[in-house]
């Protein structure tokens, strides 16, 4: 009995090691690109931490470890696979540096931990890519001050921290545009993640957009209040849909499921975050916008290597190829890519003006004033919705 | 609030509230004979996370749903291996199976993250067909949610209308009596165990399959917990999980149709409310009325030898 | 309630030595590496080079170690929360949840009054961590006491009310406005951080945690009421029959090891967060849970368990750096070690034989 059941624990690991190898040969099927090579050992001259691991190295080694952390999986079809493809193509400009990355890393400061280890291993420029990650990056960059950190999205700066992103709000104007233009119901939706500051901007910005097309058209709003809770994501998308939505666009990490269970229901889906969420909507897709920052962090990493770097708050658009714009989904008529292509001219002339006054929220009260406009930190502190949205801005 | 409003609260409650379902109506076997398992999170993930990936591999979501079953059945039969054969503690038996769960399922599904696979078709309800299109619409279900409440009154069969549902119930209440009586309750406990497990595979292949279409780590969120409270919100019963599957997958659907319409409502109170459901319903039964929970739940049986 | 558990034996406990209880720890972490090791080698990893750099990062670096040792606080505390119960014979699920509470109660005292000194407004923040860990211990307690719920069911419910709370209060009246739009409060005042070691993130709640540990040890082996408590949890019946009040060692011992699981919350957030945060715990409750068991409730156990356990849990970073292996992957070697403690029975009274 004895020996019979200990057989059993054991061939029961081998099922499930069988398993698990029956599905490894697969990995090579997968269009997206393979995570990164283990890191060699390092060749940085000894840091403040003595690093045991280092013992075997090579005599020559990369010109600069970058280190990039990850909230999500870099395959998620999201802002992870983004962040992930601008760092390959740094990658791609500058051979001579290694990248090693951590994925699926919580928000919070556990996150100056990975990093830590990230320092250890030789990192000596640092991109932690969410939000969530940016107070732990934060309390690590003053414990090392030889160690450069770009964060992507946030807005603490420092002698050795800086921030990058896009400039989400002027591309959510043109997607709202066209929603606009497509919706018959006059009904979008918009599934947010938590309702923070800039989540609340670019729903803002999207429902002025629609209604500089269509001054019917409302925007609805929910949050999932998590960043990849899937079967919520589904939900969500369904209650919207119910609701009479027939365009669906949204601000969550990885837009997949939204995209897919919109294609089902026969309803328009605006992607966000990255080019790779086309392809879950062959036939609804209505358009997107994909973070492409792979210039920007070259010109980074090369500024770090070449000793040159300076902390500048950084904020990049279409204009400057920071974000892309996707390729129209076979349902789009002529009409509205040309309003979107007109839009994009008025954007790198520096015509479009968004939130210039006066815009009113929910209530009626007058928010921004005739003359004046919103700066890129007021974007972030958003706690209202302009008129025209439902759902709860907190 | 439209009666149009209200339907898609019932369609978005039938979507989400399948996989608990599934998932409930195997812990309610295992329970019935005697074995709690607060597992079921992890087994979720290895069943969604193989689910995924065979039906990436071979384009085929039956395969996958198959594969669902299987994995979850095993990962069950190795939960039963430590409660039954090496009588280990149930409770911490299944959070290492929970922990086991994810960090298999990691391993197994990081090759397939953010892959697109074939689904399963939504097919109209019968007879619906000359509805208005904003009604239709939301009467459009796969087949696994078609299944879903004939599972339910086929465990309710088996558990209480046949020879083996009889003697698992038997064990439940008493191993030693049942074993006395001519049963063996290690098998049955097996036996209940790797059915409970293809049903939570069941479940997770709504949920990452059909559901979702995508695999991510952790992507069951607590659903897998959700189901054992269900299990002891239906009193043990399968027909009775049906109402309880509904209203706990009803009450996110409701909680986003309150959003979308504009209430301000905290959604993390709404979040809680099943939870503090279940309790006050435990607290109503307990003392008064006679329970309907298996009275060898939890213990190990030590056997004859 | 009919769910009902065995209680731990507790003829074992504090009777080995530490030397013996130390060799069958090694024995249960070698059978574990060893099993870990194929299911990399089945994934296609290197086992041994995966396993070296784990345990060369996490014990041989100091800035490893040192996260180690922070991983290791909020697991003292929480094993201790749940092993203090079982002594009486009660199944804490809940420790998760008491976390939460007490975390909440502490992190409200330090958002009210910020300008306290340190040597007042941390007493005050761990008082007020223990009452709101201990009340969430109470509610499950009292329902068992009365005879109408069991404890295993509740405090295992209320884990997930617990956190739905600290979200609620996060997102709603204590969400700091303004450039940290972040869902969390806004940072404590430094007086209300717990003071850090060396230049890491290892804080005062290694000590606090190593005292409890130890109060822990004395109160079950050297007074007269640790006895009557293992005698509570051994036979209920005979200890009645004894006058021993039991009811009153129930709600003791579940209401303390609530308070304790409480101070956890408030050692992390104060040690470690700066503010209060929504789901800031990644399951420590549970692993408290576990680690008791690993251990039997013995105090040396408990703080080994605690160590490796932490040893595990920190090795994700650099599986994943070093061998491109998913962060959860850490999670299997956890599981493993789990099933060779509880499939232990045979496993090891055979090698003896």
């Amino acid at each position: 009995m004895k020996t019979k059941s200990t057989l059993m624990f054991v061939s029961l690991f081998v099922i499930l090691g069988l398993i698990l190898a029956a599905c490894q040969p697969a990995a090579t099927a997968t269009p997206a690109p393979e995570p990164t090579q283990p890191p060699a050992p390092t060749t940085v001259p000894p840091t403040d931490v003595p690093t045991e691991v280092a013992t075997d190295e090579p005599p020559e080694g990369p010109c600069l470890i970058i280190g990039a952390l990850y909230v999500g999986s870099v395959k998620d079809a999201g802002f992870n696979q983004a962040m992930h493809e601008s760092l390959l193509q740094v990658k791609e400009n500058i051979p001579c540096v290694e990248i090693i990355e951590a994925e699926n890393i919580p928000e919070g400061p556990d996150a100056e931990k990975t990093m830590q280890t990230m320092i250890d291993q030789g990192a000596k420029l640092i991109f932690p890519t969410s939000f969530g990650h940016q107070e732990p990056a934060f309390a690590l960059s003053e414990k090392n001050p030889d160690v450069i950190f770009e964060h992507v999205g946030g807005y603490m700066m420092s002698g050795n921290f800086a921030n990058l992103f896009g400039k989400p709000p002027e591309t959510f104007y043109i997607m709202g545009a066209a929603a606009g233009m497509m919706t018959k119901s006059n009904k979008l939706g918009f599934i947010g993640a938590f309702p923070i500051g800039w989540s609340v901007t670019f729903i803002n910005a999207f429902e002025l957009g629609a209604q500089s097309t269509n001054p019917d058209a409302e925007t609805i709003v929910t949050w999932n209040f998590s960043w990849s809770d899937s079967a919520k994501e589904a939900a969500a998308t369904d209650a919207l849909i119910n609701q009479g939505v027939d365009v669906i666009t949204m601000h969550v990490d990885a837009p997949s499921t939204i995209i897919q269970t919109a294609e089902a229901r026969g309803v328009y889906s605006i992607g966000y975050q990255s080019l790779a969420a086309q392809q879950f909507a062959p036939e609804y897709w209505l358009t997107g916008v994909g973070f492409t920052l792979g210039g920007t962090m070259t010109w980074l990493t090369q500024n770090v290597i070449d000793e040159k770097w300076e902390p500048i708050f950084l904020r990049c658009g279409v204009a400057d190829g920071c974000m892309t714009i996707a390729p129209f989904g076979p349902k789009v008529p002529q009409e509205v890519q040309d309003k979107v292509g007109s839009l994009l001219e008025d954007l790198k002339s520096g015509k479009m003006a968004i939130f210039d006054g006066p815009i009113v929220d929910q209530d009626g009260t007058v928010r921004i004033a005739v003359g004046s406009t919103l700066s890129d930190e007021e974007m972030g502190n958003v706690d209202w919705f302009v008129k025209g949205v439902v759902g709860s801005p907190k | 609030m439209s009666l149009l409003a209200l339907l898609g609260v019932l369609s978005s409650a039938i979507y989400s509230g399948t996989s608990l379902l599934y998932t409930t109506l195997g812990e309610v076997i295992s329970e019935r004979g005697g074995i709690v398992n607060l597992g079921l999170e992890g087994v979720m993930l290895v069943s969604a996370a193989t689910g995924f990936a065979v039906t990436s591999v071979t384009g085929n979501p039956y395969f996958g749903i198959l594969a669902s079953m299987l994995s979850g059945g095993l990962i069950n039969m190795l939960f039963g291996y430590l409660v039954i054969a090496r009588k280990a503690n149930q409770l911490a038996s299944g959070l290492a199976t929970m922990f086991f769960g994810f960090g298999l399922s990691a391993l197994i599904g990081a090759p397939y993250v953010g892959g697109k696979i074939e689904s399963l078709p939504r097919i109209l309800v019968p007879g619906l067909g000359g509805l208005p299109k904003q009604y239709t619409f939301q009467f459009q279900f796969d087949l696994l949610i078609y299944l879903v409440v004939p599972a339910a009154i086929g465990v309710w069969f088996l558990l209480f209308r046949t020879r083996w549902g009889l003697s698992q119930r038997a064990v439940g209440e008493s191993a030693d009596t049942a074993f006395a009586a001519g049963y063996d309750p290690n098998k049955l406990r097996y036996q209940a165990l790797f059915l409970a497990g293809m049903l939570a595979g069941l479940g997770a292949a709504h949920l990452s399959i059909v559901y979702t279409r995508t695999w991510k780590e952790f992507m069951t969120a607590g659903r897998g917990f959700i189901a054992v409270a269900l299990v002891i919100f239906s009193k043990w019963h399968p027909l009775r999980a049906i109402a309880g599957a509904l209203l706990f997958g009803g009450a996110v659907a409701f909680q986003l149709l309150l959003q979308a319409s504009g209430v301000n409502i905290s959604p993390f109170l709404l979040d809680s409310i099943p939870y503090v459901l279940t309790i006050l319903v435990l607290m109503a039964w307990g003392g008064t009325r006679k329970q309907s929970a298996p009275a060898s739940l939890g213990r190990v049986y030590r056997g004859s030898e | 309630m009919a769910v009902t558990s065995q209680v731990q034996p507790l003829n074992s406990l504090f009777a080995k030595k530490p030397v013996q209880v130390f060799v069958r720890y090694l024995a249960i972490f070698f059978v574990a590496f060893v099993l870990f090791g194929v299911i990399l080698w089945l994934a296609g990893k290197n086992p041994f080079e995966a396993i070296r750099d784990m345990l060369v990062y996490t014990l041989g670096t100091p800035s490893g170690f040192s996260e180690v040792i922070v991983k290791m606080i909020p697991l003292l505390f929480t094993s201790i929360a749940v092993a203090l119960p079982a002594r009486v014979g009660l199944i804490n699920v809940g420790a998760e949840g008491q976390l939460y509470i007490g975390a909440m109660f502490a992190a409200g005292i330090a958002l009210a009054f910020p300008q306290l000194q340190a040597w007042i407004l941390l007493p005050m923040m761990v008082a007020a961590s223990l009452v709101g860990g201990a009340a969430w211990a109470f509610i499950p307690v009292y329902l068992r006491a009365k005879g109408w719920v069991n404890e295993t069911i509740t405090t295992l419910l209320m884990n997930y009310v617990a956190p739905t709370i600290v979200s609620f209060v996060v997102y709603g009246p204590w969400r700091a406005r303004g450039a940290a739009s972040a869902p969390q409060t806004v940072d404590f005042s430094a007086s209300a951080r717990l003071p850090s070691f060396f230049g890491t993130r290892i804080h005062l709640g290694l000590i606090i945690g190593l005292v409890i540990l130890a109060a822990y040890w004395y109160l079950m082996k050297y007074t007269r009421w640790g006895l009557e408590m293992r005698a509570v949890g051994g036979n209920p019946q005979a200890a009645r029959r004894n006058g021993i009040h039991i009811t009153r060692y129930l709600m003791l011992a579940m209401c303390i090891g609530g308070a304790i699981a409480g101070l956890a919350g408030m050692s992390e957030i104060s040690g470690i967060h700066g503010r209060l945060r929504p789901n800031f715990s990644p399951g420590f409750g549970f692993t408290g849970f576990l680690i008791n068991w690993l251990s039997f409730g013995d105090p040396i156990g408990i703080f080994l368990m605690s160590f490796v356990i932490a040893i595990i849990t920190s090795g994700g970073d650099i599986l994943q750096l070093k061998q491109g292996l998913p962060y959860a992957v850490l999670n299997i070697l956890l599981a493993i070690t789990l099933y060779v403690v509880l499939a232990k029975p045979t496993l090891f009274r055979r090698k003896k034989a």
